[in-house]
């Protein structure tokens, strides 16, 4: 083991947020390497300040280096200006843990989280000094793996990546990490390659490109199909049954320098089953597996006190949802309060309340996040206490503009739920807020679009009942349709009708300068959905727009649709059937031999519901409507409490004007000086 | 023994043993640490962060601004340019009023005996002591706490209590110490354009000030400028730059040192401020605060 960190340390003073580079987290594990151990190399394709809070990586590094049989690094893709760098230098991708070169490790693992990231994963293969394209890299060359929510449909990366995680990884690793263990052993003789590539493939959630043919009719996919009998025709994706049986991360990784998410993170559920036409990753994570709140709270404690964070972001796609979230905070709060007292150690915490604190005040200072907040969710006194805690920013997310479109995306949000929200958050002293909206949805009429501005200039209008400062920040996002979702048929909005829909909230926004207008570029949702439902051609495009330079395309300034047309034209693809157009019932979608539990049947049959207008209920709390989630894998939802926390479950005509009363609380942060004398005496 | 180790504040731990009602009084914990190895490529907000986090994980009774939303009152000295390493970083942590407790309190063992108590996490901690690490498995100091929770390559040298009236460090530094090489520059070469330097009456050198090109005469900001031996990357200077009225980093000197090369790694080691017996340092590393961790750079 060689480290690069000599060679590297003098390009740094010349670049742009050294700290990248560095590692030196708390939680930083420094592995060592040797013939027995399978060396995996976790890359995240975008900057470490956007990649070192994913849970997912970080998960996985501690799991293979807790293991006798594995290792496991970390790096993300360098920066354009430390790229120019290490390239001129010849300094090849390193890891930040021991700053070692990248094609030294056996597997390197990137996480897929975004399709614009795409390009950079070429270039970080690239800048690790391999081939980029699988067929043409040697036998002793690391494996290229991927996975994260973008692996469930691999095709547009099938070129590239040697083999894919579909679902959860926890268990996976494992057999992958054995598989590989027992080839490198065998001194990765010239030849076996492929012998190694077929034992992946017979793992069960790994997909392995090489192992099969596509074939064309015309520009659409005929048939992907296994080359051998031993390898499935549809790789179906891990579920890990139980959350409780990993209570991972940790040691949450704590960086030494700012990143987007620096906080202590606590997965308390995954999946869920409001389900939301759109949101591929509800789709796919299903069913709903929470961890159990004894186990939360542990987690909490231990991580607050060996992080030396004063914040905890409890995390799932709808935390709201949580059994008994409102124990759950009370006790992550008041948890906080113990554990940092003189009590010390981890007493129990249910009777910690009020407890005061001979420390001072620092103890008092854990606040909570709830990401993903249902509005229904937000209620004058949870506004109350999240008020208190040191959060810049309040974010809604109503989806659509009009209760007819809300129906067609079964996002069952009133305007009244909406409205209660609003008018908590100003209520306690709260001055603007931020509305998040997708236009392009399916069967959008003008005026849909229009009731976005209507929704906000009403907020505003009961935000000036508060304050003289009340203004609203409205955010559009273009929709790109995701694979395995009900709207995985449906055709993308071209960016001209996107750019005329932002117009038109504009327009029907009028003079109120109360509302701010943002939007994602239109012309960003059509590339994404160039790759999103791409197939393995669209592989040579992510190639074209790589090799004339498009990395970072995540990143507006360095975004560029032209490049990407370019590419389209090269490769004699075309826009119009990747992205515009409507798939039909029976056409083979490039992404149907990858299995994420749901049956085509049900997804087809709840995007004609959703054109139909008719909801669908959270089978957590109604009968199953088999969507294949469970069925198909012998497992369950673990949910704690049979009663969906908002008092409505979404189409079951429960009373959803009362669904807003969520029992949460938050519990107040205390003062400086509060439980210690006042700080100057007296 | 721990006033040894007190530096210029130690009339504040003296003042309250004689008046215990003085404990009331507010207090500040002034931490000298030091920034080397690959820490040094963070920058001042993320050891503001950092330290926040330590001062956290130790569970220091520090105090907190009052407010909407309250923060720890943490103040650093002059501010380091990322990149640069150090043996002579100050922060001031105020404490809430009841956190050190009298001495005369304390449990009678020999750890306690001669100092201050202050109440942390893992039990109570003396500010700092003499004589050799401790082989105990629980940190018995607030700095070998501290050292503990802070990163690698941050490690606290001296801790001590001092009066929070006192002026701010940032306002009281006037001059730092600093050591840096010149890579590719030999000794012989490097002795020559210290004298050069030195015998000049003005040494006009540009630097870039909010995006726009500055000169000015730097020769009157150098105090002290000489060559103190060799790295394997060059000649290694030590020097003396003035922080009235603006800081003069060690950068600024190279050009006119060595116009064609550039600087390795520089290494603040001292900031020095007025005493009432001449210049002084806010606090002077113990004998006991040896690096108990290495740090990882080569
Ligand atoms: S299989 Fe049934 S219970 Fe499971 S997620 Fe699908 S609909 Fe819900």
């Amino acid at each position: 083991m060689t480290t690069l960190w000599p060679r590297l340390e003098p390009l740094l003073p010349r670049v742009s947020k050294p700290a990248r580079y560095i590692g030196c987290e708390d939680g930083m594990q420094r592995p060592t390497v040797g013939p027995h151990l399978t060396s995996w190399l976790l890359a995240y394709p975008d900057t470490y300040e956007i990649g070192l809070p994913n849970q997912g990586l970080q998960i996985l590094y501690e799991l293979l280096n807790e293991r006798p049989d594995a290792s496991a690094e970390r790096t993300y893709a360098p920066w354009i200006d430390l790229e120019a760098e290490m390239r001129a230098a010849g300094l090849p991708l390193f890891s930040v843990d021991t700053h070692r070169a990248a094609d030294e490790f056996d597997i390197i693992a990137f996480n897929l989280s975004a399709e614009l990231v795409y390009t950079n994963v070429l270039n970080c293969i690239d800048l690790a000094g391999l081939e980029v394209r699988s067929a043409q890299r040697s036998d002793a060359d690391p494996l290229i793996g991927a996975g994260g929510h973008c692996a469930y449909n691999p095709e547009p990366l099938a070129d590239f990546v040697d083999f894919f995680v579909v679902g959860d990884g926890e268990e996976v690793v494992s057999e992958i990490t054995e598989a590989v263990g027992a080839w490198k052993r065998t001194g990765k003789r010239p030849g076996t390659r492929a012998t190694i590539l077929r034992d992946l493939a017979g793992i069960e959630g790994v997909y392995v490109p090489a192992m099969y043919d596509v074939a064309y009719d015309g520009p659409a996919v005929a048939a992907v199909t296994p080359k051998y009998p031993d390898v499935p025709a549809q790789v179906a994706k891990r579920t890990v049954a139980d959350l409780a049986e990993w209570p991972y991360p940790r040691r949450q990784l704590v960086p030494v320098t700012e990143v987007v998410h620096d906080r202590l993170s606590v997965e308390v559920f995954r999946g869920c089953t409001r389900g939301c036409r759109f949101c591929q990753a509800g789709m796919i994570t299903r069913p709903v597996r929470e961890r159990p709140a004894a186990q939360v709270r542990e987690m909490v404690t231990a991580g607050l006190e060996r992080s030396g964070y004063d914040e905890v972001s409890l995390m799932s796609l709808s935390t709201a949802d949580y059994s008994g979230i409102a124990e759950l905070v009370r006790d992550t709060v008041t948890g906080g309060n113990i554990t940092a007292g003189e009590a010390g150690g981890t007493s129990d915490t249910a009777g910690g309340a009020g407890a005061s604190n001979t420390n001072g005040a620092d103890a008092n200072r854990i606040s909570v996040s709830l990401p993903s907040m249902r509005v229904d969710a937000f209620t004058v006194d949870v506004a109350a206490q999240v008020s208190r805690a040191r959060r810049t920013g309040l974010t809604f997310a109503p989806e659509a503009g009009s209760w007819r479109l809300r129906q067609i995306i079964n996002k069952l949000i009133t305007e009244e739920d909406l409205y209660g929200a609003v008018r908590s958050a100003y209520s306690q002293g709260w001055h603007r807020m931020k509305l998040y909206f997708l236009t392009g949805l399916p069967s959008e009429m003008d005026p849909d679009t229009e009731a976005i501005a209507h929704l906000a200039d009403a907020c505003t209008r009961i935000g000036q009942e508060y304050t003289k400062r009340a203004s609203v920040t409205v955010s559009l996002g273009g929709f790109v349709p995701k694979p395995h979702t009900p709207f995985q048929w449906f055709g993308q909005n071209p960016p001209e009708e996107l750019a005329r829909k932002v117009r038109l909230v504009r327009s029907a926004l009028g003079r109120n300068r109360r509302v701010q207008l943002k939007w994602h570029d239109p012309a960003a949702s059509t590339a994404e959905g160039i790759v999103s439902r791409g197939d393995r051609r669209v592989g040579a495009v992510i190639e074209y727009v790589w090799r004339k330079g498009g990395t970072f395309q995540e990143w507006s300034e360095r975004f560029d649709l032209g490049l990407w047309e370019e590419a389209m034209a090269a490769c004699g693809l075309s826009l119009d059937w990747y992205v515009y157009r409507h798939r039909g019932p029976h056409e083979v979608l490039p992404w149907d031999h990858i299995g994420a539990g749901l049956h085509r049947d049900f997804l087809w049959h709840d995007w004609q519901d959703a054109l139909a207008g008719h909801g669908l209920p959270d089978c957590r709390w109604t009968p199953c409507y088999d969507c294949g989630a469970c069925t198909e894998y012998g497992i369950e939802h673990m949910v704690a409490s049979p009663v969906a926390p908002n008092g409505g479950s979404q189409g079951t005509g429960q009373d959803l004007a009362t669904g807003h009363m969520v029992p949460v609380e938050l519990r107040p942060r205390q003062l400086a000086g509060a439980g210690a004398p006042s700080g100057n005496g007296a | 023994m721990a006033h040894d180790a007190l530096g210029p504040g130690a009339g504040a731990e003296m003042q309250c043993r004689s008046h215990p009602r003085g404990w009331e009084m507010s207090l500040r914990l002034r931490v000298r640490f030091s920034k080397v190895g690959k820490i040094r490529f963070i920058g001042h907000r993320d050891v503001a962060r950092v330290t926040e986090r330590a001062v956290r994980k130790v569970g220091l009774p520090v105090a907190y601004s009052q407010g909407f939303s309250p923060r720890m009152k943490l103040s650093f000295g002059l501010a380091l340019p990322t990149g640069y390493e150090s043996d002579a970083e100050f922060v001031e942590l105020p404490l809430v009023a009841d956190a050190v407790r009298d001495p005369s309190a304390a449990e009678p063992g020999a750890r306690h005996a001669a100092g201050p108590v202050i109440a942390g996490r893992s039990g109570d901690h003396a500010p700092c002591e003499h004589g050799p690490p401790s082989a105990a498995p629980s940190y018995c100091t607030v700095a070998e706490a501290l050292s503990e929770a802070l990163p690698m390559g941050m490690d606290v040298s001296a801790v001590t209590l001092v009066d929070g009236r006192g002026p701010s460090l940032q306002a009281a530094v006037h001059s730092c110490g600093w050591e840096f090489d010149i890579v590719g520059l030999d000794a012989t070469a490097a002795a020559k354009a210290v004298a050069d330097f030195l015998a000049a009456g003005t040494v006009v050198t540009e630097r870039v000030h909010k995006g726009e090109t500055v000169s000015s005469d730097i020769r009157p900001s150098v105090e002290v400028l000489q060559v103190v031996g060799c790295s394997d990357r060059g000649a290694v200077l030590s020097a003396e730059l003035s922080a009235t009225p603006r800081v003069v980093r060690p950068s600024e000197l190279v050009p006119a040192l060595a116009p064609a090369l550039e600087m390795g790694i520089a290494r603040r080691t001292h900031q020095w401020t007025s005493g009432a017996a001449g210049r002084a340092e806010p606090a002077v590393p113990a004998v006991c605060a040896q690096r108990h961790k290495e740090p990882i750079s080569g």
